[in-house]
């Protein structure tokens, strides 16, 4: 028998509705089959730019089980290319990006020719006797390359590369700078990255002409996003597509877009009529997934002599693919990532410029962070660079320049952020307790003089997290910002919650089962969660931002509350008493003279089945529907302080991470065991882009470490223990008071890596500015900076 | 990537010189080749099928001859198209020396692999591809000096 | 496409089934036989997705062909309920949400279940070291290590029952 709670929130409950995983019964996009089902295998462009002069698709039919060999032309008469040309971003301009390429091809990796038969192996076995003849294009492969005045345009669409500008804060800085007791300044790069979901992407598209009706199963985040994408490429009314995401394994970002091969799938499936499924192997997935991160930047701060903050000036420029990613658009990550420095701080005077540049790369688009990490880990080397500078300790420095709240009578940051308020002071200090700070740094100070090399890292961070319409509305982008939920009592007393949300692992099912049933006093097996699937979900986003809880809890909250004053009504007519007597206590309801004895169970059998028996003369609504999104804040600002302990061997290069703290507020935390595995997973994930990650491409565009052999994603013997702490401030634009976490460990743990690595090498004289920070690159820094001595 | 070898083969510099640039010879000597046609004047166009790690493809390629310097040296560039495997092209310099033995024979290789192959990284392909040049150059060296045999004029 | 008929044993039971020989043992598990509870993550034995036990031995089911299992005693973790040490594990893995997409869960429990039966009380770098082979980009591996370990005091407590 499972134990109810008291009070849902708060709790830190194991998921036992998720056992099932542990025990093999997970049902992911895979693990589904269906009579007739056939299988697409795709011949993939193997020049980062070029023109398909012939393609030869008869050898393939010798292939017993291949049923067909379809091209982009053959898609082109029932399928539109995606048009991704954002109205809220100009100048983030896109050419047309088809499901398979019809003339031009842009990266290693893009669909052309898609092999379908009967099973998985004869599709390959048809892909590799497709000939396609090719004119090689030139192409531009690194930012240098696609900002050059000479730049070969990446699609010749366009006649340059630059997809994106934008200015953050003023047009003119230099008033702060001029009068600057310190100025300092440095640059950055950051490596280009896939995300790597254990579970591939994958897709099973069903378009039955008996019904004329379109069922997807993808491995997704966002379903009712496309229910709108793929009944707008193929013509069809939204109503007639379903799209459901079964279990999803791990999707970080990666999972939100609109894929041009998974578009394929689809069309393939309405061409044939048959039901058609894709998986992407890992190989393919590496050029074939989107990307994120890459990009340079500039940052100059001005200090007064006292170490505060009088000006920041920065540069990104990010390094996009050859198409906008669909539907969002890729320019987000370097949005963020330019608005978003110097957040935690009062900063003066702010300027960031954001550049992006096309090259003959896959799509980038959001990933786990979306761009926040890259301004983290920017702005907290800039304040470490300031600090020194100036004189004062870190942690000092830090303190006497964290923001709390918006200036007085503004609306807004200098860069045009817009938060409530936030508790970074408070987080730092309890972070300094549980790190024992001074007693690191008097320990770093004596193993210096025996050679030994420890850093401690700092990062502050601040996260735009719950994201809603204020965003993307006046973007242009058709992207659903609420979250709802569809409450319903069942006449034996459980309740079913369909809500739009959807949970790739994060927990949110969970936590909001959790909640549901602490609003009602029963225990959280009593609430049936369903999601992931148009047909049976009310309408909204899903998952992505950080928005699970904070919005989706919200409108379970407000569901819940509506259909408690419901039952109340009919319960307070029964008991002869006011609703406002009256409280739930082990499912049932206690009255005025205590326990009633009626239980939930007994007035839905009321309401479902003999409603002439309510006092009232009716009875309430069974299934409450909410939906909310909140409306006077674009996005809910959470906040935190990273802290990790690391030695360096400075005649290795290796790096060991010896020790990580976190405290993190994100308001209410409805459960903390959830909340507190997706920080040391998201962290964890930012350790291997501040280490490890980055795809490495040839000079002329050719995917050279795409295995998990060459590229690294961390494994468990090198992690460290991760310290988790919290402060809890609830946003007062919600009920429930919940901020997003899922990507706060991603946000801070980049540049607290970076911060520490330069504090190790400090001594040294030694600095690193490329992540990730592999052992060659600490090396060339720690000899360079010998021979700078010399 | 970049290799480099040589070889000696007992044959005179001449006959080795002479050897390199006729079809029949390379089809003996391209590993997987099952068809070369052309001539070094025009250019020569194989087939060949090879597979690299997991990966089978049929390539369809053209190798031109350049930079001839008659008995002593030449260039081989060559441009191999894969399908859905991907590409390779590559250039191999050839120079020929007298040597007691016969002919010394060295080679300088530039090689280039793109599109899936090349995602399997450096380990394999590397590898692969000394495989292929020391094979190429060993069938080449046992022709000859199996001819040379026949011929009864040997160096 | 040349194919064999193999014979083995599949959590208990025998089987006859038949595979082509190029197909490996993760698929013919998910595909043939329908346990899908055992994944496929990178088909190139790096990420321990596909960890299923041949003959008391963990092994990448992604790099076994079909045809080399024949007369072998395979194990997935459909087996689960009648071995105390899985249960041990899927037990701790839940109270400690050890995992969270649960997509890498059973090959890791399957690599958990050989250290507990070589090392009943392992330490946590010993624990960090067995599982090395196994990714997980969901939980950064904390909440694992401490599930195994957990699974080990319990499992040593209960030794006699």
């Amino acid at each position: 028998m499972t134990e109810k709670t008291t009070n849902g929130i708060g709790a830190p409950l194991p998921r036992e509705s998720a056992r099932r995983l542990a025990e093999g019964r997970g049902r992911y996009v895979d693990d589904i089959t269906m009579p007739g089902l056939l299988h697409i295998a795709f011949v993939r462009a193997p020049f980062a730019h070029g023109r398909v002069l012939k393609i030869e698709k008869d050898d393939a039919f010798e292939v017993c089980g291949v049923v067909a060999v379809i091209e982009g032309k053959d898609l082109a008469e029932i399928c539109v290319p995606y048009d991704t040309n954002p109205t809220g971003v100009p100048n983030h301009v896109s050419a047309p990006q088809p499901p398979l390429v019809v003339d031009e091809s842009c990266f290693q990796g893009e669909a052309v020719v898609a092999v379908v038969a009967t099973s998985r192996a004869a599709a390959e076995d048809g892909a590799e006797l497709v000939f396609v003849d090719w004119d090689e294009l030139p192409a531009s492969c690194s930012i240098e390359e696609a900002q050059a005045d000479s730049a070969v345009p990446a699609h010749t669409n366009f006649d340059d590369n630059l997809t994106l500008k934008h200015r953050f804060g003023a047009v003119d800085v230099s008033d702060a700078f001029a009068n600057a007791a310190h100025v300092v300044e440095s640059n950055f790069d950051f490596g280009r990255q896939t995300g790597v979901t254990l579970e591939p992407r994958g897709i099973i598209a069903h378009w039955d002409p008996r019904t004329e009706e379109l069922e997807v199963w993808q491995s997704h985040q966002v379903p009712w996003q496309m229910r709108e994408v793929y009944a707008t490429q193929l013509g069809l009314s939204p109503q007639s597509v379903r799209v459901t995401a079964p279990d999803v394994g791990g999707a970080f970002g990666l999972k939100l877009h609109a894929y041009a091969d998974e578009l394929a799938v689809v069309a393939v499936s309405k061409l044939m009529g048959r039901p058609v499924k894709y998986i992407v192997d890992r190989l393919e997935a590496f050029t074939a997934d989107a990307h994120a991160r890459e990009a340079r930047a500039i940052c100059r701060m001005a200090l007064d002599p006292q170490g505060h903050i009088l000006g920041i000036d920065a540069r990104v420029d990010a390094g996009f693919g050859a198409y906008a990613m669909h539907p969002r658009g890729s320019f987000g990550e370097a949005m963020q990532a330019a608005q978003m420095i110097g957040a935690p701080y009062k900063v003066g005077a702010f300027r960031a410029e954001v550049f992006g540049w096309r090259q003959n790369k896959p799509p980038s688009g959001a990933y786990r962070g979306v761009g926040q990490p890259i301004a983290c880990a920017i702005t907290e080397d800039m304040i470490d660079l300031a600090a020194s500078a100036v004189g004062i300790d870190p942690v000092e420095m830090r303190r006497i320049n964290y923001r709390s709240t918006l200036d007085e009578g503004a609306r807004a940051t200098e860069a045009g952020l817009v938060i409530e308020e936030l508790s970074l002071d408070r987080c730092l200090a309890k972070l300094i307790n549980a790190m024992d700070y001074d007693r690191l740094r008097a320990e770093q100070t004596a193993l210096r003089g025996k050679g030994v090399y420890r850093g401690i890292g700092l990062a502050s961070f601040v996260e735009l997290t719950g994201v809603g319409a204020g965003l993307y509305g006046p973007l242009g982008l058709t992207v659903a910002a609420n979250e709802a939920c569809r409450l319903t009592l069942q006449p034996d007393g459980s309740l079913t919650c369909a809500t739009s949300v959807t949970d790739q692992g994060q927990g949110t099912l969970s936590a909001l089962a959790q909640l549901i049933a602490g609003e009602f006093d029963i225990a959280p097996d009593k609430v049936r969660m369903i999601a992931g699937d148009t047909g049976r979900t009310p309408y909204g986003g899903g998952a992505w931002a950080s928005r699970g809880m904070a919005l989706g809890g919200e409108a379970a909250k407000r569901a819940s509350e509506r259909m408690r004053e419901g039952l109340f009504e009919v319960a307070a007519g029964i008991l002869q008493c006011e609703p406002s007597d009256l409280s739930l206590a082990n499912g049932a309801v206690v009255g005025p003279k205590g326990p009633s004895g009626l239980t939930l169970a007994e007035i839905a059998a009321i309401c479902h089945y003999r409603p002439y028996d309510s006092p009232l003369g009716k009875v309430p609504q069974m299934t409450i529907e909410e939906s909310f999104v909140p409306s006077d804040v674009p996005y809910i600002a959470s906040n935190g302080v990273h802290a990790v302990h690391i030695e360096v061997d400075p005649d290795l290069g290796t790096v060991m991470l010896l020790d990580y703290w976190v405290v993190d507020d994100c308001g209410t935390v409805v459960n903390p065991l959830l909340v507190d595995e997706q920080l040391r997973g998201g962290i964890v994930q930012g350790i291997g882009a501040a280490l490890y990650e980055e795809c490495l491409y040839s000079e002329d565009g050719q995917f050279t470490n795409g295995t998990l052999a060459d590229y690294v994603v961390p494994m468990a013997c090198e992690m460290p223990d991760i310290h988790v702490g919290h402060v809890t401030t609830p946003t007062r634009s919600t009920g429930l008071g919940a901020k997003g976490v899922g990507e706060a460990g991603t946000v801070g743990a980049p540049g607290a890596v970076r911060t520490a690595l330069n504090d190790a090498l400090s001594p040294l004289g030694a600095r690193v500015t490329q992540q990730p920070f592999t052992a060659s690159r600490i090396l060339e820094a720690v000899m360079a900076a010998e021979a700078a001595n010399k | 990537m970049k290799m480099q070898d040589s070889r000696i083969i007992a044959a005179p510099r001449d006959s080795v010189f002479e050897a390199i640039l006729k079809p029949e010879m390379l089809k003996i000597c391209i590993p997987g080749a099952e068809e070369v046609t052309g001539s070094a004047a025009q250019g020569f166009e194989a087939l060949v099928v090879q597979k690299v790690g997991p990966v089978k493809a049929k390539f369809r390629g053209t190798v031109k001859v350049e930079d001839v310097v008659p008995g002593t040296a030449l260039r081989l560039v060559g441009e191999g198209k894969g399908g859905a495997a991907g590409f390779a092209r590559g250039a191999a310099t050839v120079t020929l020396a007298d040597h007691p033995e016969g002919t010394e024979l060295t080679y300088e290789v530039d090689a280039k692999i793109g599109g899936k192959l090349a995602q399997l990284g450096s380990r394999i392909i590397d590898g692969f591809a000394r495989k292929m040049a020391d094979q190429f150059f060993e069938r080449f060296k046992k022709a000859l000096e199996i001819e040379t045999t026949f011929d009864g004029s040997t160096g | 496409m040349p194919e064999d008929t193999i014979r083995f044993t599949l959590n208990g039971r025998e089987v006859t089934v038949s595979a082509r020989s190029r197909g490996h043992l993760g698929d013919l598990l998910r595909y043939e036989l329908g346990q899908t509870g055992t994944h496929i993550g990178c088909e190139h034995g790096v990420c321990g997705a596909c960890n299923v036990m041949m003959n008391g031995r963990v092994v990448r089911s992604c790099l076994t062909l079909a045809v080399q299992i024949a007369g072998a005693e395979i194990e997935t973790i459909e087996h689960a309920r009648s071995d105390r040490s899985t249960v041990a594990l899927q037990n701790a893995f839940v109270a400690r949400n050890a995992f969270q997409c649960g997509y890498c869960t059973p090959g890791m429990i399957m690599t958990a279940r050989e250290l507990l039966a070589e090392n009943a009380a392992p330490c946590r770098e010993e624990i960090r070291d067995a599982i090395s082979g196994n990714l997980c980009r969901c939980t950064g591996y904390q909440a694992i290590v401490e599930a195994i370990s957990d699974a080990a005091v319990t499992l040593r407590e209960h030794a006699d029952d």
